[in-house]
This record gives C-alpha cells, sequence and structure tokens, in this order.
C-alpha cells in the first residue's frame, strides 16, 4: 500500500510537470506562462525534496533531537537525506527571485503595449518599436 | 462537461499507471554515503559546523559556495526588477503626496497587532535557524508579509512616511549583502579557506549553540531578503494610473 501510495505521488508529479509544460507551450496569455512555469518548479522542487525520502517507520527530519552523542545512532537510523532540501532551499529563492523579475517584465509589457497576449505581441511589438 | 470528462480521465490515467509502476519503482530504505556523512558530522565529529541543524550547516558551511552564488543569483534579479520600474527622481517627486485611503478603525488596529507578530515570529524563525527549521531566507520571507500587510491595510505612503521607502529598504538590503560578503571573507584573512566556519566563529553561547558562522549569514540573509521584498512590493503598490501617467504611456 505504501508503496502504491508513493507511486502515485511520484506519477501524479510528473503529470503535473506535463501539465506545466503544455501551459507553457500552449498558452498564448504571459500571466498564464508564469504561473505554467511555477508549476514546473515547485513540481521539480518537491521531486528532488522525494529524492532524499526514506521508505521506512518511523521518520524523522534531519534535525538532531538532543544535543547529545548517544541519540546520535538513533538520529541517523531515523532521519531524511539531508542534501536534497538544503539544494531545493537554493532552488526556491533563485526561483523566487526570477519569477518577480519575469512579473515585473510582464507588468511593464501590459504598461507598454497594453496587451499580455504573446500573438498580439509579435505584431505589436515591431509596430510600436517602428514608430519610435 | 467535456472538461470533467478530461480530468476523470487524467484521473483514471494516473492511478492506473501508479499502480503498473508500484512494483518498478525503487524503495530507498537506506540513506546515501553523503546524506550519512553530513547527519554524522554536523554537530558532532572532525567536520563539524557546530549545529544541530543539518540543512542549515549544508546550506551555509558544507555547500556554502554554493548559496553565496545563490545570494548572487538573488541580488542581481531584485536589482534588475528595480532596474526594469526605475524612475528618475523628478518622476518620483510626481508620485509622491497622495491621499490614504481610510478602512474602517479595528482593520487597523489589526494590522498593528499582527505585524508586531510577524516581526518577532519572523526574527525568531531566522535567528533559530541552527537549532529548528528556518534560516535566514524563511525568516527574511516572512519578515516581507509585514511590510505587504501595511501596505495592504494603510498604504504605501504610511509605510514611506515611517522612514521605510524604496531607498531606506535597499540600504538595509545593500547592509545584509556586505555582511555575508564580510563574513565570507573573514577566514579567508585569517589565512583559511574562504567560507571557512569552524574553529573560527564561536560555536557555542549561554550553553546554546551558535553554530558558528550560521547565525551571522542567517542574520544578514533575513536583512537581505525581507528587505529585497519590501523593495519590490513597494515598487508594485505605485498606483497603476499615476505610473502610467508619468511614464507617459499612450493608451
Amino acid at each position: 500500500m505504501i508503496a502504491f501510495l508513493w507511486a502515485l505521488t511520484v506519477v501524479s508529479l510528473t503529470v503535473a510537470l506535463l501539465i506545466g509544460l503544455y501551459g507553457i507551450a500552449r498558452k498564448g496569455n504571459l500571466v498564464k506562462k508564469l504561473i505554467a512555469l511555477t508549476i514546473i518548479g515547485d513540481t521539480a522542487n518537491v521531486l528532488v525534496v522525494m529524492i532524499g525520502y526514506r521508505l521506512t517507520y518511523p521518520i524523522a527530519p534531519p534535525i538532531l533531537p538532543e544535543w547529545k552523542m548517544e541519540a546520535l545512532n538513533a538520529f541517523v537510523s531515523t532521519a531524511v537525506d539531508p542534501l536534497p532540501q538544503a539544494l531545493v532551499i537554493t532552488a526556491v529563492v533563485i526561483g523566487m527571485a526570477v519569477n518577480v523579475l519575469i512579473a515585473f517584465g510582464i507588468i511593464q509589457i501590459y504598461r507598454l503595449y497594453g496587451t499580455v497576449e504573446a500573438g498580439e505581441l509579435k505584431e505589436a511589438l515591431p509596430r510600436i518599436l517602428r514608430w519610435r | 462537461m467535456k472538461r470533467a470528462v478530461t480530468l476523470a480521465i487524467i484521473l483514471i490515467a494516473v492511478i492506473g499507471i501508479a499502480y503498473a509502476v508500484t512494483s518498478k519503482l525503487p524503495e530507498e530504505k537506506n540513506l546515501r554515503p553523503l546524506g550519512q556523512f553530513y547527519l554524522k558530522n554536523s554537530y558532532f565529529g572532525d567536520y563539524s559546523a557546530k549545529s544541530p541543524e543539518v540543512v542549515t550547516s549544508i546550506l551555509w558551511d558544507y555547500r556554502g559556495v554554493d548559496t553565496l552564488f545563490e545570494t548572487a543569483v538573488f541580488f542581481l534579479a531584485i536589482i534588475g526588477s528595480l532596474m526594469v520600474f526605475r524612475l528618475t527622481k523628478e518622476q518620483e517627486k510626481e508620485l509622491k503626496g497622495e491621499p490614504e485611503t481610510s478602512l474602517p478603525l479595528p482593520i487597523g488596529t489589526v494590522t498593528r497587532v499582527i505585524v508586531a507578530l510577524i516581526l518577532a515570529v519572523s526574527a525568531s524563525i531566522a535567528l533559530h535557524g541552527q537549532l529548528t527549521p528556518g534560516g535566514g531566507f524563511q525568516g527574511g520571507s516572512a519578515l516581507a508579509v509585514a511590510p505587504l500587510l501595511i501596505i495592504v491595510a494603510f498604504s504605501k505612503y504610511a509605510l514611506e512616511r515611517n522612514g521605510l521607502d524604496k531607498t531606506m529598504a535597499l540600504v538595509i538590503r545593500s547592509i545584509g549583502l556586505l555582511g555575508i560578503a564580510l563574513t565570507a571573507l573573514v577566514p579567508l584573512l585569517l589565512g583559511r579557506f574562504i567560507m571557512q566556519n569552524q574553529p573560527i566563529f564561536p560555536g557555542e553561547a549561554l550553553g546554546v549553540p551558535l553554530g558558528g558562522s550560521l547565525v551571522i549569514y542567517n542574520l544578514f540573509e533575513f536583512l537581505a531578503v525581507g528587505a529585497g521584498f519590501t523593495a519590490v512590493f513597494l515598487l508594485l503598490a505605485i498606483p497603476e494610473e499615476k505610473f502610467r501617467k508619468v511614464l507617459g504611456v499612450r493608451k
């Protein structure tokens, strides 16, 4: 049962990745593209965290519960792998900052050209550039 | 109707594929050697970071240079966002002096209480980063919610009147980033490696593990992230009509 739930989680996340890819490729609205991009980024982060998970019970977070040498062995035998979590924190920070940058770009595009549809921008952009 | 059918097909496909691959997925029951090394050495051991929180010790000690460059990317992305929304001094002057919107009294009072709570909780998340889950980035993100809440409940101008304008946020953010860079350089000046933690920084104070330089990095990252997002929110809070008027956008 646990193995099935595990497989279900992995497959659902893969489907979420595909939905994100579909959104980036097929949606014309830049805001929707950004939302799809965040879906891809967050799904990838969850998948990386899952690499560090152990299918055992009980399972503990990678934080030493007691500051004693005796507790160390029990801790190492129950704790999850901390390295993927550390990498994901890095990825989350970068993802958030880059998403802010993209969002600012989209807002500015909307202010200057009055649309966020990629198809309309394709025509509006050269016309405005020529006018300038 | 068509949507519901599509959704149902996707759901059934997901469950079916999951059932099919259940036996083929590897069941990871053991730690990898690298993870085991970090778990064993984070607090005890020869390569200790003196911190019981293993993720934070990886973040700022074992893989510290990764995080240093991650902070550089964060810095550049925020700078890029501010560049996109840049204004000249005259344009910024034009944006000032907006009357405040007045919401009912309880909203203001509750906001004041919640902002104080957010400040305390975010500082606790950041400064206990070497003991509990959390750290500089998580604390800073929580901190940035406080100005956002003030912008919504009062206005952007209430924040600026009390001294927290865009320049101030940028100064605080620069102090944070400068602190991270200097803390990374201190071991180099003492003839050790860059971003080395032990035994240069104190590992414990008053019986509480400090994690050496971890607490310093967390504090500065807290300031940098909180103030960076505050600057972003302040720019986003400029009223749209005013911004368009200043930019001279043709409708």
